[in-house]
């Protein structure tokens, strides 16, 4: 049914130019900011837009080592990494709990994590801040590990809830009857089939730690605990007194975004499914 | 995913689809199910109560105090939230926020219904949604520094509008634009998002509805308001009330759009996440961590009333298919 | 910008002292430092790539094979200033920091959470004849206002930096528009239009920054004999009222209204006619004296960097950038030696030489660039920017009006009216 309308109305054509409008202006940004990254600092300044002269690699080089992302890249991967596993680790066996159980109290629990993904961050970032200092963990990738695993616990047990709802009961009943635990039902039967919703929470919640900025700008602060956003934001407030080599900094950009890209052009699809999947029923 | 909150099919009735095991009355399953219930939520429910429900309490407390983190806290009661809505400031950013959410809201929703109308007949789809869903997953200082270079006097905004005989384009990047700035780049990120999830929820619906109301002479837009709309009704209502948190928290995208520099940007540009940031981590003073707090509480009970009365207007009968 | 940050006043301070104590001087370890054997902790404001932490990082080297001392860094970057009170709160706070007199104030002073560091006036300058007291002039202390406990040394400058009007006094049409600097405001308007016909525009300025745009202003009222601190203390408004307020605010929207400034200075975000300025599009651009540092690497060939007062201005501002204690700092005396031992010329030097920035002491050459900044600075008496106006009156009531002058939506005698206004609700809401 999609292109049953041969004869597309002039709306239609028009709506079909905007969206390629939109679609070439992003590649063009990100093409854009692929460029400029190897460009020296002052040639940008002086024209914002132009090839690279002779392409440098400098600016990389610059910005992993002089500039920090190299150790900011690896706390963001560690931190982000580790706490997904983490919150999935936790979210999977409540939110096969709350999916099969029905009663009273797995309903309030659903709806109290539910209700956590109406509370801004804005609202936790202070008291979560004067706790971790009161335990020693600010300025630790520890702490900020810990935080994100907690923000984490509305929308993945809520996204999983989802899945294992979807997924039908039989196969736990055959594996009861064979006398299997709880343990065992869940490890061997259920998480198999649920591996797709499993990854799919996974990249995601690495995906909202990989870019958060207003937590880790709070609780990290020297140059061996930054994450990526902090690093890039500490960068561009460094350029008061010694002045900005945006080479340098479009070069951060970069490596905060190619992750990102990576992973899209690889799961892409899984992602958007997945969200949908998750939200949808 | 807050649609959740009642939604019978999660909390009580999802294992209406393990329904062989409903059926079979309290059986082995069924008591293993219980004995499990606890054991497996009992992690997730701690670290959630400790690191989420609990700093929501003491964010609570901390607002009926004046407090600067390093001396003792005097005791405030109602006092911090009244000079809250006496400062022009936070209702600069009250305002802001709001008019994030329902501008921004409008304008991403009706442009991911276009998007949606359109892809769906489109060639090569599935790379455009790819394309269009990628800025969600970049972080929003990027499109602050961006928007510099982009949008200066000079730049290939300005150039390209000249091709189209625009000779006095606006001041895109002027103090007073600045919160339309960010209101754009925030409808072209979310756009992309809330078209994907949407266009995934479209694709669910099957194709004989569609051939049947284009036997009956159903135009495009018809199709739309007919079918596509109330199949995924659901999806769109969870969609809205997404939006509704997440246009709340903007925070980074603000910063960097009108900073650029260590200063906090203009507060023509705030949201209630920067005035928190702020007022907790500010600059040159010592910390307001009772107004920082006041400001966060109230920013949540906008949220909760936003989000209930959404609820309420979004809801219908689920379409059965 | 670049300066706004740091803003308000800029920078400065220095403080903290430091550390490394052990060798300095001949105490080892004095106070609280002993179980510590002279080592401190220290957080920087400097990022680890930028000059300054490189001067610091070679004078702490030097220390640490002097004395034995370890210094624990952290190079944390301009945040430092909202890091530093949660860090007190939560009794984590270094033994040495560092950052601009103003954040120092600000974040800890005010609150009575500074050291006083006068002791390390006291300290010998090691491998040097005198005291810190002879090589730190008085003069920086004396402009500081006081913490609740009296004290006007919680913070020890290594860097000076002050605020004035920089251009390129190699520029033929800057020469020929200005044969020597005006006296008077009117004068500096004649220079203007001379540019103007010539094409060149007179001021170059980020117009979304209000902190280096409201140095005219600052300049203006200081030269009128209106002292902004005092303005902004006022919790009926009524000093606004009086004509010499109004007189400098009309000398503003004069620049605005006379389209002095360069075209489009209201569209753009820093640091776009930074570079247009050092790209010789502009004559002035009004900054610290960071800015010679920040477009070292921009300007042509040829540029030669000269700077002055916005014509009246009596007194040049100044800012310290140094080193401050907490109170709760655990090893204040290993620090403090380390503050005496950064002192030194040999290391001190460092950041005339390496950062390019101007030093306290006076026996330091300034870098070349800055040889006129230097001696304003050299008058007997300097003062803070805006006067050292305090807390959060800078972005609650002067910055978004004073926008509003300077991109010239509004008169003088609205954002004389509309200031007075907001500075009344200001003080209600303080408390």
């Amino acid at each position: 049914m999609r292109r049953r309308n041969p004869a597309a109305g002039l709306a239609s054509r028009i709506g079909t130019g905007a969206v390629w409008l939109v679609v070439a202006a992003d590649l063009l940004l990100v093409l854009w900011i692929l460029l400029t990254s190897l460009r020296s600092g002052p040639d940008i300044l002086h024209h914002a837009f132009g090839l690279p002269t002779s392409p440098q690699t400098d600016n990389y080089t610059t910005a992993l080592d002089e500039g920090g992302f190299a150790r900011a890249a690896l706390n963001s991967l560690l931190t982000a990494g580790l706490s997904s596993v983490a919150a999935v680790v936790l979210a999977a066996p409540c939110a096969y709990a709350l999916a099969r159980r029905r009663s009273r109290t797995s309903s309030a629990l659903t709806m109290t994590f539910a209700m956590g993904l109406g509370v801004p961050g804005q609202v936790l970032v202070v008291p979560l801040f004067v706790g971790l200092s009161r335990v020693s963990l600010t300025d630790s990738d520890l702490g900020l590990g810990l935080v994100y695993v907690g923000l984490a616990m509305p929308f993945t047990v809520f996204l999983l809830t989802g899945f294992f709802s979807g997924i039908p009961g039989v196969l736990e009943e055959a594996a009861v009857l064979d006398g299997a635990g709880p343990v065992r039902t869940f490890v061997q039967v259920v998480l198999p089939v649920a591996r797709g919703g499993l990854v799919t929470a996974f990249l995601l919640q690495f995906i909202t730690a990989w870019n958060e900025t207003l937590f880790a700008l709070v609780l990290t602060n020297s140059q061996g605990t930054i994450t990526l956003p902090v690093a890039l934001s500490s960068f561009v407030a460094a350029q008061q007194f010694n002045g900005l080599d945006f080479g340098t900094m479009f070069a951060g950009v970069c490596i905060i975004l190619a992750p990102m890209i990576a992973l899209f052009s690889w799961m892409g699809s899984r992602i958007i499914q997945g969200m949908t999947v998750g939200i949808g029923k | 995913m807050a649609t959740t909150i009642d939604d019978p099919l999660r909390t009580g009735a999802p294992r209406g689809r393990s329904a062989p095991a409903s059926r079979a009355g309290v059986g082995p399953l069924e008591r293993q199910r219980r004995r499990m219930f606890w054991p497996f939520t009992a992690p997730a429910l701690t670290v959630y109560a400790v690191l989420f429900i609990a700093p929501v309490g003491y964010a609570l407390w901390t607002s009926l105090y004046k407090w600067d983190g390093m001396g003792a806290m005097d005791w405030r009661g109602p006092q911090n939230y009244i000079l809250l809505f006496r400062d022009p400031r936070f209702r600069t950013s009250l305002v802001n926020t709001l008019e994030l959410m329902v501008i921004g809201g409008t304008i991403t929703f009706v442009l991911s219904f276009a998007l949606t109308l359109v892809l769906r007949e489109m060639r090569a789809r599935l790379f455009a949604r790819s394309v269009l869903f990628f800025p969600s997953l970049v972080n929003g200082m990027v499109f602050g520094i961006a928007a510099g270079f982009l949008f200066s006097p000079t730049g290939p905004v300005n150039q390209a509008l000249k091709l189209f005989g625009v000779t006095t384009p606006p001041k895109w990047l002027s103090t007073d634009n600045l919160l339309p700035m960010v209101l754009g780049t925030l409808v072209w990120t979310a756009t992309g998002y809330y078209t994907s999830i949407i266009m995934a929820a479209v694709d669910q619906i099957p194709d004989y509805l569609y051939e049947a109301a284009e036997l009956d002479g159903a135009g495009p837009f018809q199709r739309f308001r007919h079918i596509t709309l109330p199949c995924a009704w659901d999806v769109i209502a969870v969609c809205a009330v997404l939006w509704t948190v997440s246009s709340v928290k903007i925070f980074e995208l603000i910063l960097l759009y009108g900073g650029s520099t260590n200063a906090y940007p203009p507060v023509s540009s705030w949201n209630t996440a920067v005035y928190v940031y702020t007022e907790a981590f500010p600059q040159g003073t010592v910390p307001r961590l009772g107004t920082a707090t006041a400001a966060a509480m109230a920013s949540l009970v906008m949220v909760t009333l936003i989000t209930v009365v959404l609820r309420r207007l979004l809801r219908r009968e689920p379409v059965e298919y | 910008m670049g300066r706004t940050t740091m803003s308000a006043r800029r920078v400065v301070g220095a403080a903290t002292a430091a550390a490394l104590a052990l060798g300095a001087s001949a105490c080892g370890g004095s106070g609280d430092g002993a179980k510590a054997s002279g080592g401190f902790t220290y957080w920087s404001m400097w990022r680890a790539d930028e000059p300054q932490a490189k001067v610091l990082k070679a004078a702490i080297d030097d220390f640490t094979a002097a004395t034995g001392a370890k210094v624990n860094i952290t190079w944390a970057g301009r945040d430092i200033a909202k890091k530093i009170g949660p860090a007190i709160a939560a009794n984590q706070a270094p033994d040495l920091w560092d950052e601009s007199d103003d954040k120092v104030y600000g974040t800890t002073a005010a609150a009575d959470q500074a050291l006083d560091l006068s002791p390390v006036l006291q300290l010998q300058v090691p491998g040097e004849d005198f005291p810190v007291s002879q090589v730190l002039p008085a003069k920086y202390f004396d402009m500081l206002p006081k913490d609740p406990s009296g004290s006007n040394h919680y913070v020890i400058p290594y860097e000076i930096v002050t605020n004035a009007m920089f251009y390129n006094a190699a520029d033929p049409a800057i020469a020929a528009a200005m044969p020597s600097p005006p006296t008077d405001w009117a004068g500096l308007l004649k220079v203007c239009d001379a540019l103007k016909a010539a094409g060149k525009a007179c001021i170059a300025s980020e117009g979304e920054d209000p902190w280096s745009n409201a140095l005219y202003f600052d300049y203006l009222l200081n030269g009128a004999g209106v002292n902004v601190s005092q303005l902004a203390a006022d919790k009926s408004g009524a000093t606004w009222d009086a004509p010499a307020v109004l007189t400098a605010a009309q000398q503003v929207e004069q620049l605005v209204k006379g389209g002095h400034l360069i075209e489009g200075y209201d569209a753009t975000k820093y640091p776009t006619q930074e570079t247009n300025w050092a790209s010789g599009k502009a004559a002035f651009y009004m900054d610290g004296n960071y800015v010679t540092a920040e477009v070292a690497k921009q300007v042509p060939a040829g540029w030669k960097m000269a700077s002055m007062l916005p014509p009246t201005a009596k007194t040049p501002d100044a800012n310290l950038i140094g080193f401050a204690s907490p109170k709760r700092a655990k090893n204040a005396a290993a620090a403090q030696k380390f503050i005496a031992f950064f002192l030194q010329k040999k290391h001190l030097a460092g950041i005339s030489t390496t950062a390019l920035n101007l030093t306290p002491r006076a026996d330091i050459p300034a870098p070349a660039e800055l040889a006129d900044v230097q001696k304003a600075l050299d008058a007997p008496a300097v003062r803070l920017g805006f006067d050292g106006v305090s807390g959060s009156w800078l972005p609650k009531v002067l910055n978004e009006n004073y926008l509003d002058l300077w991109h010239g939506k509004t008169t003088a005698a609205q954002f004389v009216a509309k200031c007075k206004a907001d500075q009344v609700s200001y003080w209600q809401t303080q408390g």
